[in-house]
């Protein structure tokens, strides 16, 4: 054993630097604030990391929501277009000309128009004729006027009695319209 | 045996971190390789396969009436495509239940809604192949409904449609867009302002379809076109074109137009002709037919240019309307190698004044005061009141009539262009003549579109311009007073009267001109062209039927200028007259 132990190598042991030393505390006090500057930073890193994820979360949602708003704008704005067809072919001169056909209207040729400025009534009220001012059929083509008025019929069946009667009562009316003297007539409304 | 020993620590970390810093060393070349020698062509690829762009199409201006009632806008149609390969039955979820739908029942369903054949739609969708157009352009409406099936084998492009709410009202001067993009009439004329320009998105896109969050976008606004309001009354204009419709069918004349102006503004309140296409179908007419003969159509006018002699007469004080003239049947052109010139029914020689010529509308008579005036001024006069030169509007193909220089007047021209053979003037030229009448002597531009803005609410009444005074106030008057005594006396005039107002206007029988052999013959074009009222005139309405075949006289054009004139009146609330009517002599 002994020369198992002569055999090893010399070391000077004496003039060997110790591995080991002591850290000396005043040292250790000066590092305390850099622990706590890395703690800072560390936590205040992962705070924006976690407030960009949430805002990324956040944003998001709002896209998912902005485009489901999208969608809504792009079905509204489709609802708009049909609505707007209906109302353009109801609101068609070809659809109101027929209508008012099928109403039996007559457009009156003797207009009498009421100047308020000057108190006076101009022209002579007559009874619309069915001969020169009835509304004629529509003979301008329209091949976008898909929607028609309907239930014009009824409408026509309960009133032409009532038209007919308007008549007789324009002609016995009429003496109280024309002004005399610059008047203004009176309105026949009870 | 050997032993670990802990060698040289410091040689070791040296070495360590001498590995460490080739490894540092090759890996930022890397990234130096990858972010900046490589990073566009990188990107460019990455870009691509998140990448999607689309074009945001930009919707077509509208174009208004007077009143901003919608005469041209733009809608979207849509495409109805299938997937043939992919067709099959497929399951959807109805009220909670898993429901299997069969082809048979989509087809079924496709067929009622597109107003199809179940044959004709079943067709479309056998195949192979990855593409197969059922229908084009189909309705809002009806897309809705085909989309709301659900059907995974169907798919959908949206397409921008030019529509007309009011179909062939205005058709003529609207104009229309073909599917290959080629315009007409006022589409053509203003597309600059109309056209809106297609804006651009390209955005990133997950596997959802969603646009990613923050993934860069680059957008290209769409900028809608603007819109133009137009002076036209579509109300006025309907009613015009029904009485013009009529009145071709009943004379079976080529076609008829009708002009109203406002005669203190120039502004175009109907511009109508029949036949009048509908701009959503125009292929129905033929290509004549389509034009806006209005302000592309010249032809000689007649005797409506007698009213133009008489003012030139007036105007230059070589006549008034007491004027006398010895009238007879006919009367040769001196040095025209035997020319001769009669009226269109025999009559005995004639007194008449110049009211009476007019009234009567007498060729020789015309001729025997017209005389007076030398030609070269008469031709200034013409130029004066608008003949052979384009309106302001420039309207697409627009035609600016027949005036031949001075110095390519011959012997007869200088004579038959008193009544209104050898010149040829368009409707609207026709119709800014008279405006002169209505106007104290004084022509102003046509109006006819009021301006482009991007805000129906911005449009606003141009001031009217200068104009050209083409005649005095005085002569003007004298004109006015001729005119009138034509509706109330004169054989034919008197049929275009309106009852309580004071009219005046001049009939027109034009011969017209057959190009093959030069010879004048019928059927005519004929005309009665107006203003109203004399005491203080407010419109002008210009009524031609041109080659009208059952009526061979301006009598076929009187009542329905009686019509419109009344129309006018009416709906512009213009009180009737209270003054006295005009009582020139016709005979002394």
């Amino acid at each position: 054993m002994s020369t198992i132990r002569l055999t090893t190598p010399r070391r000077n042991l004496a003039a060997a630097r110790p591995q080991l030393r002591s850290v000396s505390l005043a040292g250790v006090r000066s590092a305390r604030p850099g622990v706590a500057l890395v703690g800072i930073l560390t936590i205040g890193a992962l705070s924006i990391a976690l407030l960009n994820l949430l805002l990324h979360i956040l944003t998001s949602t709002a896209v998912y929501e902005l485009a489901d708003l999208q969608h809504q704008k792009r079905e509204l704005t489709t609802t708009t277009q049909i609505l707007a067809e209906e109302v353009d072919s109801l609101a068609s001169q070809q659809n109101l000309s027929n209508s008012a056909q099928k109403l039996g209207m007559i457009a009156n040729a003797n207009p009498v128009f009421l100047s308020i400025a000057d108190q006076k009534v101009f022209g002579k009220p007559k009874a619309a004729l069915n001969t020169d001012g009835r509304v004629a059929t529509n003979l301008i083509p329209n091949s976008v006027m898909t929607q028609t008025s309907t239930n014009l019929a009824t409408t026509v069946a309960s009133t032409d009695t009532v038209v007919v009667k308007d008549v007789a009562n324009q002609k016995a009316a009429t003496g109280q319209v024309i002004s005399n003297g610059g008047a203004i007539p009176a309105s026949p409304t009870h | 045996m050997t032993y670990l020993t802990p060698g040289d620590p410091a040689s070791r970390l040296k070495k360590v971190i001498g590995i460490i810093l080739v490894l540092v060393v090759v890996f930022a070349i890397r990234l130096v390789d990858l972010q900046i020698i490589q990073a566009n062509a990188i990107n460019e690829k990455s870009y691509e396969k998140r990448a999607v762009t689309r074009v945001i199409p930009a919707l077509r201006g509208q174009i208004l009436d007077a009143n901003g009632k919608v005469l041209a806008k733009t809608v979207f149609r849509y495409d109805i495509n299938a997937a043939p390969s992919k067709v099959g039955p497929f399951t959807k979820t109805v009220k909670g239940e898993s429901v299997t739908i069969s082809v048979e029942q989509v087809v079924a369903e496709l067929s009622t809604i597109l107003d199809m054949s179940a044959a004709d739609v079943t067709a479309k969708i056998t195949g192979t192949g990855e593409y197969s157009q059922i229908k084009k352009r189909v309705d809002a409406g009806s897309y809705r409904k085909i989309r709301d099936m659900n059907v995974p084998w169907l798919y959908y492009d949206p397409i921008a449609e030019r529509i007309y709410p009011n179909g062939a009202v205005a058709g003529n001067l609207l104009g229309f867009i073909t599917d290959s993009g080629l315009m007409e009439g006022l589409e053509q004329r203003y597309d600059k302002c109309l056209a809106g320009q297609d804006g651009e998105e390209t955005y990133e896109k997950g596997v959802d379809g969603i646009k990613i969050p923050s993934s860069v976008i680059t957008t290209k606004e769409a900028k809608p076109g603007k819109n133009i309001r137009l002076t036209i009354d579509a109300d006025l204009q309907y009613f015009t074109q029904q009485v013009l419709a009529s009145t071709v069918s009943y004379l079976r004349a080529d076609w008829a137009s009708a002009v109203i102006i406002e005669t203190k503004t120039g502004r175009i309140l109907t511009a109508a002709e029949a036949p009048s296409v509908d701009p959503n179908d125009p292929g129905k007419l033929s290509a004549d037919d389509r034009r806006a003969r209005v302000f592309q159509f010249a032809f000689e006018p007649g005797s409506t240019l007698k009213t133009i002699t008489a003012a030139t007469v007036v105007d230059t004080g070589m006549g008034d309307p007491y004027t006398k003239a010895v009238v007879p049947y006919s009367w040769t052109v001196p040095n025209s190698d035997g020319y001769k010139v009669t009226d269109s029914h025999f009559h005995p020689t004639e007194q008449l004044t110049l009211t009476g010529v007019l009234a009567e509308s007498s060729n020789t008579g015309i001729l025997e005061i017209g005389k007076s005036v030398d030609y070269k001024v008469r031709y200034q006069y013409l130029e004066k009141f608008g003949l052979g030169s384009k309106t302001s509007i420039k309207f697409p193909g627009e035609g600016s009539g027949q005036l031949n220089a001075l110095k390519d007047w011959d012997g007869v021209k200088k004579y038959v262009s008193m009544f209104g053979q050898g010149v040829s003037v368009t409707p609207i030229q026709s119709a800014m003549m008279y405006q002169t009448f209505g106007n104290d002597g004084v022509r102003l531009d046509p109006v006819l579109v009021d301006g482009c803005e991007e805000n129906v609410e911005d449009f606003k009444i141009p001031e009217t311009r200068g104009g050209v005074k083409v005649i005095s106030k005085e002569a003007n008057d004298q004109v006015l007073a001729m005119m009138e005594r034509v509706v109330e006396a004169g054989p034919i005039g008197r049929y275009g009267a309106v009852p309580g107002y004071r009219i005046g206007a001049k009939t027109g029988t034009a011969q017209i001109r057959d190009p093959n052999t030069g010879k004048y013959a019928g059927p005519y074009a004929i005309s009665y062209f107006g203003v109203a009222p004399i005491e203080d005139p407010q419109f002008v309405v210009a009524v031609t039927a041109y080659k009208s075949r059952t009526v061979g006289s301006s009598l076929g054009v009187a009542t329905p200028f009686k019509r419109i004139m009344q129309q006018v009146l009416r709906a512009y609330r213009v009180p009737p007259s209270t003054t006295k009517t005009s009582d020139l002599p016709l005979e002394w």
